[in-house]
């Protein structure tokens, strides 16, 4: 019985050192980054080739990083990410809680082709039409404008089944009380089932925000004029021209991964929650 | 309900105006455009095949055909595996646990470009804290991104560090929703937790299995920022992925028609996995 205690101790020991070290593996390089962007700029590579404590513990901090991107052409980017981010929601939650409402409420002819015809738009990943899209961006004349970079973002798939789901949680009979007291379906719509959205459409928001927040590829080709420039991709030009300043690179790096991880912090007990209704059934 | 017939697809109208522009249309026009050519004063003309027969002649499409399926069939069944590894990890509620999941999650939510820009820095083979941790551990320093016989296989560590946590979240809810009395009765039962795992826990997770493997095909099949940021698919080819390939043609080489028809390839792709993948998706996982 003795072994069988111990194996089960030494079992919970390598256990629970896999996790700390795939943990730490996963953190540290994040860590990493955003502790280099306090680094006065000399000391940024100084603890880098030799490893040590000051590796990791910066001994020095300034927020000088900081203080230079916010002079150049950073705020730029930052306005057109937030600009673009906000625009896609703002379209987004209208145009994809409609559809959803529709399939949630009515029945109509194709019904469930359409519906198949959203699924499989979100199962196609964006990136696989880009190309083309671009051809057809080109031909239209909107290359290099903010509707190219907003509206190919607006509706989607994902956002559609979201709203759907919700909608379809609704009693019916509520609909046919509001139908018998004479209102229409825009009323029901926008005056009744809109404002019981609250959580689903702030889990849409923040993922139609993210999404575009961390686009790349498509705003790499849609708009190359330095003025449209998102975040992502001022970074990433940054990073390919011979780096002179690595800490306005570390700084502008920083800030773009705090935006898109502290709405996930704070979503993190949500998270947990879903998953763990799901283990109860 | 009943309403006029109009009404639902009133109400369906923007987001189908949207998806039709702007998700199937570009399909057609890919199809359509990769027929055709562009003369050097700039018109358009009709080739019928020729773009095709030309890339299928030409051994550098092979060998990007080539690197792109080496690096799917060692990234995917990786990705999966490691992401259930993380799942089985942070399965039980023990302490910490909280903390671990959160961890695990933290790279999801690092955009693929700033991913791409972060190990860029890490792994550089003079600058790189990785390489002054290797010399620390007293282990030799490697050229990662630099050498052609480890850049591939770089490129699968880094989009896996960023994946397999995004992945975990399907996994692990779909080990949460096997009933615990089945463990139980197995136990009972006498069965060790190794042939517990074996035959009962990977038999149930067959569907959740399966959706996060192709799912994650598609996904990986049209990785393209690490290669564009990094390593512009170099060393010596030894990146050079569809995809990026594809961009070549079209922003590089001003080959419009050679960049439509490898994308009308990879979309015929891309739909054959997208339609297995709506037989998989069951709503209930989705929503996760």
């Amino acid at each position: 019985m003795t072994g069988f205690a111990a194996r089960a101790r030494a079992l919970a020991f390598m256990r629970h050192a896999a996790l700390v070290l795939i943990a730490t593996a996963l953190v540290l390089p994040v860590y990493w980054i955003l502790m280099s962007s306090l680094r006065p700029a000399d000391q940024i590579f100084r603890h880098a080739g030799t490893f040590g404590l000051e590796t990791l513990v910066p001994m020095q901090l300034t927020f000088e990083n900081f203080r230079f991107i916010f002079s150049g052409t950073f705020p730029r980017a930052l306005f057109n990410s937030m600009f673009i981010g906000v625009a896609t929601v703002t379209l987004g939650v209208f145009v994809n809680s409609m559809a959803g409402f529709a399939f949630a409420v009515f029945e109509f002819p194709f019904k469930r082709a359409l519906f198949a015809v959203v699924l499989l738009s979100f199962m196609m990943p964006f990136e696989s039409i880009v190309i083309p899209l671009y051809t057809l961006m080109r031909g239209l004349g909107w290359t290099d404008t903010y509707a190219a970079l907003i509206l190919p973002e607006v509706a989607g798939g994902l956002v559609i089944f979201l709203f759907r789901q919700f909608f379809a949680g609704i009693p019916k009979e509520i609909y046919e009380a509001a139908v018998i007291d004479g209102a229409n379906w825009w009323q029901i719509y926008w005056r009744m089932t809109m404002p019981l959205s609250g959580p689903t459409i702030a889990t849409a928001s923040l993922m139609l925000f993210i999404h575009q927040w961390d686009a790349f590829f498509w705003p790499l080709v849609a708009a190359s004029r330095e003025e449209l420039a998102v975040v992502q991709v001022a970074i990433a030009r940054n990073m390919t021209l011979e780096q002179a300043n690595w800490g306005a690179l570390f700084a502008s790096a920083s800030s773009a991964v705090l935006v898109a991880m502290v709405p996930f912090l704070f979503l993190q007990r949500y998270y947990i929650r879903v998953v763990a209704t799901q283990a109860d059934r | 309900m009943n309403a006029r017939w109009w009404v639902p697809f009133a109400f369906l109208a923007p987001a189908l105006v949207g998806l039709a522009i702007f998700r199937f249309a570009p399909i057609v026009i890919a199809a359509v455009g990769s027929l055709f050519g562009t003369t050097l004063r700039g018109e358009s003309v009709f080739l019928g095949l020729r773009n095709y027969t030309e890339l299928f002649a030409d051994p550098s499409f092979w060998s990007t055909v080539s690197t792109t399926l080496i690096f799917n069939l060692i990234i995917n069944p990786f990705q999966v595996v490691c992401a259930m590894g993380l799942a089985l990890l942070v399965e039980r509620p023990t302490r910490f646990v909280h903390i671990f999941r959160a961890s695990f999650l933290l790279p999801m939510t690092v955009s693929i470009a700033l991913t791409s820009i972060i190990w860029a820095i890490m792994l550089d083979p003079t600058l790189g804290p990785v390489n002054g941790f290797l010399r620390w551990a007293g282990l030799p320093a490697q050229r990662f991104f630099r050498s052609p016989d480890q850049a591939l296989g770089t490129l699968i560590l880094v989009a896996t560090w960023k994946g397999a946590g995004y992945w975990m979240v399907f996994l692990l809810a779909g080990l949460l929703s096997i009933p615990k009395d089945l463990y139980e009765s197995a136990a009972i039962d006498g069965a060790t937790g190794w042939q517990r795992f074996w035959r009962l826990t990977l038999p149930l997770m067959r569907r959740p299995l399966a959706f996060v493997l192709v799912a994650d095909t598609a996904a990986n099949f049209l990785l393209f920022a690490p290669v564009y940021i990094i390593t512009n698919g170099g060393p010596n080819g030894a990146t050079q992925l569809l995809m990026f390939e594809a961009y070549q043609a079209a922003f590089a080489h001003l080959n419009h028609g050679r960049s439509l028809a490898i994308s009308t390839i990879i979309l015929a792709i891309i739909l054959a996995i997208a339609v297995v993948e709506l037989r998989l998706f069951r709503p209930a996982e989705g929503s996760a």
